[in-house]
């Protein structure tokens, strides 16, 4: 209230004979004044309620964007991991592919390379006896000439089941070359290896073939020798191995020979 | 507006998208070193499309390793669609994948799961 009306107020109230015309002038510019406070208030009050409004929609509206925002990063996180596992499938694959024979899924020459060096690791600590044996389909030229190189291929497959299944579960057999298989029989000396070799023998010749050509005979020959102690690598085994299969195939195949 | 050739490399995709035709084709792999640069300027493109071409667009793509960025900048064009589309434009994507990589369409559906728009995931003949 501006003091100017405030003093005349104040100057009717203390004078006891003040008119009732000059009192009633100044009701009415006190109502008055009244009246525009009461005004400003209400629009005081209405901004104040918009305002809050404003600040309590912007406040729902971050809570939903950070929302949408969570949801977007949970979903790059899941198909994210999506393609990760996708990665290491294919990673698995390519490692299943670069360690194995595609046609008769045995372990291939170099995955098998790095089990001989570990067997020699393996006996060179604990002085554990290991022996190789090298098996060699008879006369396969002859079977891939006169059956053909699809009937030679299901050979392969066919003799490669068979070492699997006439195997301990700890010895690994690997397609070594063309018809040509490398068995590594773990914690085994000669004697042992001599009973093993015979049993993938019989195995090979008892594979029914009847159903691939006429009068085809399947048998191998092997050639087996144990690892000496002493021996840093695996080439001299081989070797002694390569001459004892020779040896097999001179005495007339399907036999087995082992290294003197 | 000019069309947006980037040459593919082994890590990025090679990405064409030719204005007149409303068409954006991306196909290889995606893990560049720096994804902000790569799709940067496809993002702005697409953005300029939808704002000033008036025409349909679609999205044709073959992609098929993404990695965490990729997927964001992916997303991103996505929502950019998604947006124009509920604006009553006409855009369409078609994610072609390998049949010996079954993965990759999986990983297509995921993608297009909050996609409102026609969104189609095909093997490729």
């Amino acid at each position: 209230m501006d003091l100017e009306l405030a003093s005349r107020i104040e100057g009717l109230l203390n004078d006891p004979a003040a008119s009732c015309t000059d009192m009633r002038s100044a009701l009415a510019d006190l109502y008055e004044r009244c009246r525009t406070q009461q005004q400003m208030l209400d629009r005081l009050t209405q901004i104040s309620d918009k305002y809050q409004q404003a600040e309590r929609e912007r406040g729902l509206s971050y809570a939903e964007q950070l929302q949408r925002k969570v949801r977007q990063v949970e979903k790059i996180v899941r198909i994210s991991d999506g393609y990760q596992s996708m990665l290491q499938d294919l990673n698995a694959r390519l490692t299943a592919i670069s360690t194995h024979d595609e046609l008769t899924g045995l372990p291939n020459r170099r995955y098998m390379q790095e089990r001989l060096n570990q067997a020699i690791a393996h006996t060179t600590r604990n002085g554990e006896a290991f022996s190789i044996a090298l098996v060699d389909i008879d006369f396969f030229k002859r079977i891939n000439d006169s059956a053909g190189h699809a009937i030679g291929d299901v050979v392969l497959t066919r003799v490669a089941a068979c070492m699997r299944d006439s195997m301990r579960d700890y010895d690994i057999c690997a397609r070594w070359g063309g018809e040509e298989f490398l068995i590594l029989f773990a914690c085994c000396d000669k004697q042992n290896a001599a009973q093993l070799a015979e049993r993938v023998r019989l195995g090979v010749a008892a594979i029914a073939t009847a159903d691939l050509h006429p009068g085809l005979q399947l048998t191998a020959s092997i050639g087996f020798t144990e690892f000496l102690p002493g021996e840093k690598a695996i080439d001299a085994a081989l070797k002694r191995a390569d001459d004892a299969l020779y040896r097999a195939k001179d005495a007339g195949r399907n036999c087995v020979v082992g290294s003197p | 507006m000019d069309n947006l050739i980037i040459a593919q490399s082994p890590s990025s995709p090679a990405i064409a998208a030719d204005w007149n035709a409303g068409v954006i084709s991306m196909r290889g792999d995606s893990y560049p070193e720096n994804s902000f640069e790569l799709f940067q300027p496809l993002i702005d493109w697409v953005e300029a499309y939808l704002a000033k071409a008036g025409r349909p667009l679609h999205l044709e793509l073959e992609l098929v390793y993404l990695n965490t960025s990729s997927i964001r900048s992916m997303m991103d064009i996505f929502d950019q669609m998604e947006v124009a589309h509920k604006k009553g434009q006409t855009v369409s994507a078609r994610w072609s994948y390998d049949a010996a990589n079954e993965r990759v369409g999986q990983l297509a559906e995921e993608f297009c799961e909050d996609c409102t728009f026609p969104f189609s995931i095909d093997v490729k003949s």
